[in-house]
């Protein structure tokens, strides 16, 4: 697999993860937060961004919803992809 | 022997005393300012509150502290209906990765609707954002002043209007020989009082349609119309004055961008003329000036692309605003109002479509928009749309 498929992947991830919470708006929501705070290409997204991408997705969803519980339960499903990539470079 | 300053046993409570003095500075700066100032934890719950804000809103910092910023500080659009969370300015700071300026209405604890102008910055530490700060300051005072200038420029261009067409008038018919044979000295010096009084006209339409944009009695006129016919309608004027700059001005339309939509043709001449008009004055000579036509799925898009002097940085921010003219410009071209692209705005909002640009400076700009193909103009009752994610 080349690194440019496994960066796409990465992001695909993400963005499925996402859809859980916010559906459609989704694909756009994760293009944006990678464009405009890790001023990369989404498709340049790669495991070592997933844990500053969490914290900044966890405020911008925290502005959307009061139910912070479901913010925090987004956010540890990120978390848990950021792990599970950590793990496999180990 | 070491310096005093230099003994480690003496440097940490050094630091920590420069430490403790800047964080009552800041503490002091917060608490005095004039504006009204909150800041939210990463979960958008409010985490401080200067006194500044407690007084706008009503609400004593008991009653702010640990609550969801978007719920217990209710936003307000001007016809009432409650602002989207995803159109909050700190929600779109989060969004955009940008500092946010907005002005809206605030709902105060006793029910008042304030008019409040709102800048929003996230919080970064070491990279991380923890939160964001929110400064609001009550404008009730400025509103007040800006309605009366409404009212003043209205009544005024409605009074320069009657002189200003008797002038026309005679003017042209001089020009076409009516009273007699003019000499090239007397012919020059007519033009130039007929270009003068053309753009004495044009000023006061801009203004009066401001007037009218801004105090929501614009007449819009939906009829089925091809985007591409009203752009060709206005193009043989501004190519006069483009072929004057040696700009070469193209027009570029798909396919299905001629079908027709539903909108106000005069309000879209009006804008095209503006852009087109903009680029040209904008662009060095020699440069060039692109039309081009989109259709989308259910609206259809016109880019007008030039390679001209572009937008700085600093000021992309401000470029819709009233009376505002880019530094750089300001500087080469000494001649506009800078009420061209807030009119722009104004009437693109009218029709329910959304205007927006790209720039680099020294390479060029591109001013967008986008109309609805179907009737979905926004009257001053219509509840903004929600399309910012």
């Amino acid at each position: 697999m080349s690194s440019r498929a496994a960066h796409a992947s990465v992001y695909d991830q993400v963005v499925l993860i996402t859809h859980s919470y916010l559906g459609p708006a989704a694909n756009r929501f994760i293009a944006r937060q990678v464009t405009n705070h890790l001023h990369k290409a989404p498709g340049d997204l790669s495991p070592a961004d997933l844990l500053n991408l969490t914290d900044w997705i966890r405020v911008a969803v925290s502005l959307l919803t009061e139910d912070s519980n479901i913010v925090e339960e987004y956010i540890a499903e990120l978390q848990k992809l950021a792990l599970s990539y950590e793990k496999r470079k180990r | 022997m070491a310096k005093l300053h230099e003994n480690p046993l003496t440097k940490r409570p050094r630091a920590r005393a420069r430490h403790h003095e800047e964080h009552v500075e800041a503490e002091a700066l917060f608490t005095s300012m004039g504006d009204g100032a909150i800041t939210t934890d990463e979960f958008g719950k409010i985490t401080r509150v200067n006194p500044a804000a407690q007084q706008i809103l009503g609400y004593s910092e008991a009653e702010l502290l640990d609550e969801w910023l978007p719920k217990k500080i209710i936003a307000l659009s001007f016809d009432d209906s409650p602002i989207n969370l995803i159109d909050r300015p700190i929600t779109k700071t989060f969004l955009t990765g940008k500092p946010i300026s907005a002005k809206m209405y605030y709902r105060r604890k006793d029910g008042e609707k304030i008019p409040v102008a709102i800048n929003t910055s996230p919080i970064i530490v070491d990279g991380k954002p923890l939160g964001a700060i929110e400064l609001f300051r009550d404008i009730t005072l400025e509103q007040e002043v800006d309605r009366m200038k409404s009212e003043f420029i209205s009544l005024a261009s409605h009074q320069l209007r009657t002189p200003l067409s008797a002038i026309k008038t005679y003017t042209h018919m001089l020009a076409e020989g009516y009273m007699g044979k003019l000499n090239s000295s007397q012919k020059k010096s007519l033009n130039t009082i007929i270009s003068a009084s053309n753009r004495m006209n044009e000023l006061i339409s801009t203004l009066l349609n401001i007037t009218r944009i801004e105090s929501g009695t614009i007449a819009i006129t939906l009829k089925m119309v091809h985007m591409v016919t009203i752009i060709e309608d206005v193009l043989p004027e501004l190519i006069v004055m483009a072929q004057a700059k040696n700009i070469t001005v193209t027009l570029d339309a798909s396919d299905n961008a001629r079908n027709r939509i539903k909108t106000d043709s005069l309000i879209v001449k009006e804008v095209v003329t503006n852009l087109v008009s903009n680029a040209i004055k904008y662009t060095p000579d020699g440069g060039t000036v692109a039309i081009i036509v989109q259709a989308q799925r259910s609206d259809i898009r016109v880019e007008v692309r030039d390679s001209g002097w572009g937008i700085p940085t600093y000021d992309q921010d401000q470029i819709f605003s009233k009376f505002f003219r880019g530094q750089n410009i300001v500087k080469r071209e000494t001649s506009g109002t800078g009420l061209g692209l807030y009119l722009v705005k104004g009437l693109i909002d009218a029709l329910g479509g959304k205007v927006w640009f790209t720039s680099e400076e020294s390479v060029g700009t591109s001013f967008f928009f986008t109309l609805p193909r179907a009737n979905q103009s926004k009257t001053p009752g219509d509840k903004e749309k929600a399309i910012f994610l």
